[in-house]
């Protein structure tokens, strides 16, 4: 009361836990809408530390016991999949690999080489197998999975015809998906 | 009963007055707090001085880094096979001679900021590390503020006294007229008063709660007997109190002059003692405020130096937050490395340059950029670009002819470019006689053989065979 009474005429009572609150509220509003109105991820490109930068030297050797190495400019967009047996996004995506292998194999634009991650080579070459995979496929190596920075799979790489990183995928993709992708790259560099 | 009374009088004075005794055991908490700050110390390893072995190293960086397919788990503490990977990967940076800065910058290439388990210190992630500290801060400073206040009062309290307001509260409406309950009342408040100085004298009590207690059943036990006289007149009292008993009588006629005697002996103790000590006591609680916020400063710093990340020997306590001109230098030196390792050579050579801008005389710089034009140069056949290779070279040797590095890089271009063969020999000896890291004896082992082949030299027995 008598703060009221001291306080020049005029002035309004100040309600701080009213104020609080309404902060509080924008805020968490704010947040919600942010949230809300994110686009749906159904292509996680994500901002790895490698894009733009030469890609790390892919080779090892097949699940068949041949070498395999990537030239350091292959001269065509080159798709690099992590993959595992075990993995139900791996097995989402599989028959979507497949299309998009088929379709540029005519092209001659674009190849697929997948590495197994975190799987046996039985399991993995069965999976390849029931797949119908023709693609060179490359033995699980944590060094090459630590080297392009994959944590889980599946996780997917495009690599530019001048041997640069030119995008990271961490979710099971489609063969649109990959056309998308090359296609917004080739759209950067012209 | 006066015993009693007088005992209830004397714990102030005799609390006051043995000061061994309070000095005793108050610095316990103090003491822990000293051996706390010391055993931080010691476990931090701030005092230990010898250099790190390669397992320790290892160690304190999988500490740091988390496992990459894990949640919120450091690749020490992980089996996951990505964990395995990091592992496998930062041992052999170590065996190669790769410094700590470069393998978690190699590291941090590939799997970016968040590789590190410890949130960077700049931008916005500089909350995470800010707001603890001053939270720490505040809550210290009004702790402090409200001991401060509340012993600031207590003296204050004791000094005023509060004679005189005794005996004139009373509790009339609660108060019974029936002798017995009255009697029981009276010693209830009595025995109150005792426990209160027991506890008192036990240091279970402090001394503005001692007080309050005191005064309260003083104030009642004076009420009380004020109704007893008031309640019971005429005639009939000392029936009544001889019907009650001699005890209670005793108490009555004792209570009346004995309460006021001792509450103003204790009033004048508590003056006498408060005011003597008043100073005494202020400046000596200042004393262990300020040892206490001391002591929790260097606890918190020496926590925050040494757990917010395995600091090794010889490391700066702060990190990199600020570098000195010749620090800046190594870190992009240490930058252009990992990037040539990692292939982009373009960037190493850009950082390279931006070193020999600087420093036109960092025979590191030179070295590594006259390698990189030699390579560049070599494949394009770019003869001017070969040329400066050469010359950046051969600065680079004469700046520091101990470089191993620059020795090899020049003995190479020397049987490649020149075909002068002998002179790379020379240059491989040199490079021998430096004192060069096995695994990179191993690497050049091809070249340096095919040289002391060519110069028609035997091949010395330094020389890995066959690697």
């Amino acid at each position: 009361m008598t703060m009221t009474e001291d306080r020049p005429s005029g002035t309004r009572a100040r309600h701080p836990v009213r104020w609080i609150a309404t902060v509080a509220l924008v805020v968490v509003a704010g947040l919600v809408a942010v949230l809300a109105t994110r686009p749906p991820a159904s292509v996680a490109e994500v901002d790895s530390p490698l894009l733009g930068n030469l890609a790390p030297t892919l080779s090892g050797t097949t699940l068949s016991g041949s070498p395999f190495v990537l030239p350091s400019r292959p001269g065509h967009y080159v798709v690099v999949n992590f993959f595992a047996s075990w993995c139900e996004p791996c097995r989402q995506e599989g028959p979507q690999l497949v299309r998009f292998a088929f379709e540029h194999s005519r092209t001659n634009d674009a190849q697929l080489v997948s590495v197994v991650f975190d799987d046996t080579d039985s399991s993995a070459s069965a999976y390849q197998a029931q797949l119908g995979a023709t693609w060179p496929t490359l033995r699980a190596d944590g060094a090459l999975a630590l080297s392009y920075g994959v944590r889980a799979p599946p996780t997917t790489f495009v690599i530019a015809p001048d041997g640069r990183l030119a995008a990271e995928v961490i979710a099971p993709v489609t063969a649109s998906d990959l056309d998308q992708v090359i296609a917004t790259v080739k759209a950067r560099r012209p | 009963m006066s015993t009693t009374l007088r005992g209830a009088a004397d714990p102030m004075a005799r609390r006051a007055a043995d000061g061994d005794r309070k000095r005793r055991r108050f610095p316990w908490w103090t003491l822990f707090g000293v051996v706390a700050v010391i055993a931080l110390v010691i476990g931090s390893g701030v005092l230990g001085s010898s250099a790190p072995t390669a397992g320790q190293r290892a160690l304190a960086i999988e500490t740091d880094i988390r496992c990459p397919s894990c949640e919120d788990l450091s690749v020490a503490q992980s089996s996951a096979p990505t964990a395995v990977a990091v592992r496998a990967t930062v041992q052999r940076q170590i065996a190669e001679g790769r410094s700590d800065q470069q393998i978690e910058s190699y590291l941090e290439s590939r799997y970016g900021a968040s590789i590190e388990l410890d949130p960077p210190a700049s931008g916005w992630t500089l909350l995470v590390w800010l707001v603890p500290l001053l939270a720490g801060v505040g809550g210290l400073a009004v702790v402090t503020t409200v001991l401060i206040r509340r012993h600031v009062t207590v003296l204050d309290e004791a000094a005023a006294g509060d004679v005189g307001s005794i005996g004139s509260v009373s509790d009339d409406a609660e108060l019974p007229t029936d002798p017995d309950r009255l009697a029981d009342r009276r010693a209830f408040l009595v025995r109150s008063l005792s426990d209160a100085d027991a506890e008192y004298l036990a240091g279970d009590l402090s001394d503005r709660d001692y007080l309050a207690l005191r005064r309260r059943d003083m104030k009642r036990l004076a009420a009380l007997d004020a109704h007893g006289s008031s309640a019971l007149p005429g005639p009939e009292t000392p029936a009544v109190l001889s019907a009650a008993g001699p005890a209670v009588a005793t108490a009555s006629a004792v209570t009346s002059s004995a309460v006021t005697a001792a509450t103003a002996a204790t009033a004048a103790t508590v003056t006498s003692a408060a005011t003597a000590e008043r100073p005494r006591r202020g400046r000596r609680s200042w004393w262990f405020l300020a040892g206490a916020v001391a002591a929790f400063t260097v606890a918190l710093v020496v926590a925050v130096t040494q757990f917010s990340s395995n600091r090794l020997p010889g490391q700066t306590p702060t990190g990199s937050v600020s570098l000195s001109p010749s620090q800046q230098t190594e870190e992009t030196l240490a930058q252009a490395a990992s990037d040539e390792d990692q292939g982009q050579v373009e960037q190493a050579a850009s950082l390279y340059q931006d070193v020999l801008d600087q420093h036109p005389a960092n025979e590191v710089a030179l070295a590594q950029l006259g390698w990189i034009e030699f390579e560049t140069g070599h494949s394009t056949g770019d003869r001017s670009l070969l040329a400066d290779a050469r010359a950046k070279l051969d600065r680079a040797v004469k700046l520091d002819p101990q470089d191993y590095a620059a020795r090899l890089y020049l003995g190479t271009v020397l049987l490649q470019q020149n075909g002068d063969a002998s002179a790379a020999v020379a240059q491989f000896a040199l490079f021998h006689a430096d004192g060069p890291p096995a695994a990179l004896v191993s690497q050049a082992a091809p070249v340096i053989r095919q040289a002391y082949t060519a110069a028609g030299d035997p091949v010395p027995a330094w020389l890995p065979a066959n690697s």
